[in-house]
């Protein structure tokens, strides 16, 4: 009880799920270059995000910064880049009538008693595809409530830029197992 | 004390829903056209996938998802007689899949089969994802759809884990297509 407990602390500190998928058997220390592909069709499911070139930039800057960390630079125009990174940015309604949502860690109620919440979810979907075999390698999300996040750009960018570094760090830096 | 208490519940909502995820059984069943020959359904082609949503964005054209379905699905159809047609080459039925993520709520505890609360259980209401996928076969000659199985199953904590939604996959995959009639069946 005491874990779990310490776990839910921890997870309403942190409040963005983070995790991944990765291809095993890959040398990810051979990438050094990247370039930007395509979004993927599927809309994000709210107009405010749709074509928003803050949410954008700010997304591509977290991920060139992140890569860049650790060796893996925006590759020039014209070039062939070992990666191609596709993104996409979703926002689905959910509900959560517990008052304590495993996801986020969250609790609405002093008490923690049963209730309706609503609530919008934020997942930003990163696609690492090697050029070379055109498959994807890796796949890195974060989650989060948005709530706080769509009317105040600074908190939104904030939190975008430590989304995209923890995903990242998920990112195998040796052949993946 | 206030907290404590408080914390106390979140932790016990907690522990109900990772005991639903890992307990809750997983559901199989099928469908098949009444009076199909499946002894002449002996090869099969994938049909090409398209961008359906779902209804989860970290399985939406997830490919390390679509590739452990396909290669489980391959390995069993195998196993059960039925032949993957070479590229390029007529098959007997085409293949489907689908798969979804949506919420659901359970209001009777953990079991949720049982209206009673169970022993150590807040009885609380509580949120969990349930996924489901169906495998569906269409006979290219009659473009009927002739056989439909499908699985559905608590998904908590089972997406983030690559290793649970594998086994999770093989486990769904070799339930449905047990019950899909055999070649000469």
């Amino acid at each position: 009880m005491a874990l779990l407990t310490a776990g839910a602390l921890s997870a309403c500190a942190t409040a963005t799920n983070v995790s991944s998928h990765v291809e095993s058997g890959v040398d990810f220390a051979r990438y050094r270059s990247f370039d930007w592909g395509p979004a993927d069709s599927l809309p994000t499911g709210d107009p405010r995000l749709d074509k928003d070139p803050f949410f954008k930039d700010q997304l591509q800057g977290a991920v060139e910064r992140a890569l860049a960390a650790r060796g893996i630079q925006l590759a020039p125009s014209g070039g062939t880049p070992d990666l191609r990174i596709h993104y996409h940015a979703n926002v689905t309604e959910r509900i959560d009538v517990s008052g304590a949502d495993r996801r986020f860690g969250y609790c609405q109620t002093p008490d923690c008693q049963g209730r309706v919440d609503a609530y919008e979810a934020g997942t930003i979907v990163l696609d690492v595809v090697d050029t070379r075999t055109n498959r994807v390698v890796w796949r890195g999300w974060a989650q989060e409530r948005l709530e706080p996040l769509l009317d105040n750009r600074d908190r939104l960018a904030s939190h975008i830029q430590e989304a995209v570094k923890r995903m990242l760090a998920q990112m195998p830096t040796a052949v993946a197992r | 004390m206030h907290w404590s208490r408080g914390w106390g519940r979140v932790a016990a909502a907690a522990l109900a829903a990772a005991t639903l995820a890992g307990c809750a059984p997983m559901r199989v069943n099928s469908f098949v056209e009444r009076g199909t020959d499946f002894g002449r359904l002996r090869t099969y082609v994938w049909a090409q996938t398209s961008e359906l949503s779902t209804g989860d964005p970290r399985l939406d054209n997830n490919p390390f998802f679509q590739r452990r379905l396909q290669s489980d699905v391959e390995a069993q159809l195998a196993a059960r007689g039925f032949q993957k047609a070479m590229d390029g080459m007529p098959a007997d039925v085409e293949l489907h899949y689908h798969a979804s993520v949506t919420q659901q709520i359970s209001v009777s505890g953990v079991d949720t089969d049982s209206p009673r609360c169970e022993p150590n259980t807040s009885c609380a209401p509580i949120v969990y994802e349930k996924g489901a996928l169906v495998l569906d076969l269409v006979d290219l000659g009659s473009k009927r759809l002739v056989w439909r199985g499908w699985a559905d199953t608590a998904l908590d904590n089972v997406i983030d884990n690559q290793r649970a939604l594998e086994e999770t996959i093989d486990d769904a995959v070799r339930r449905i297509l047990e019950r899909l009639p055999r070649p000469g069946a």
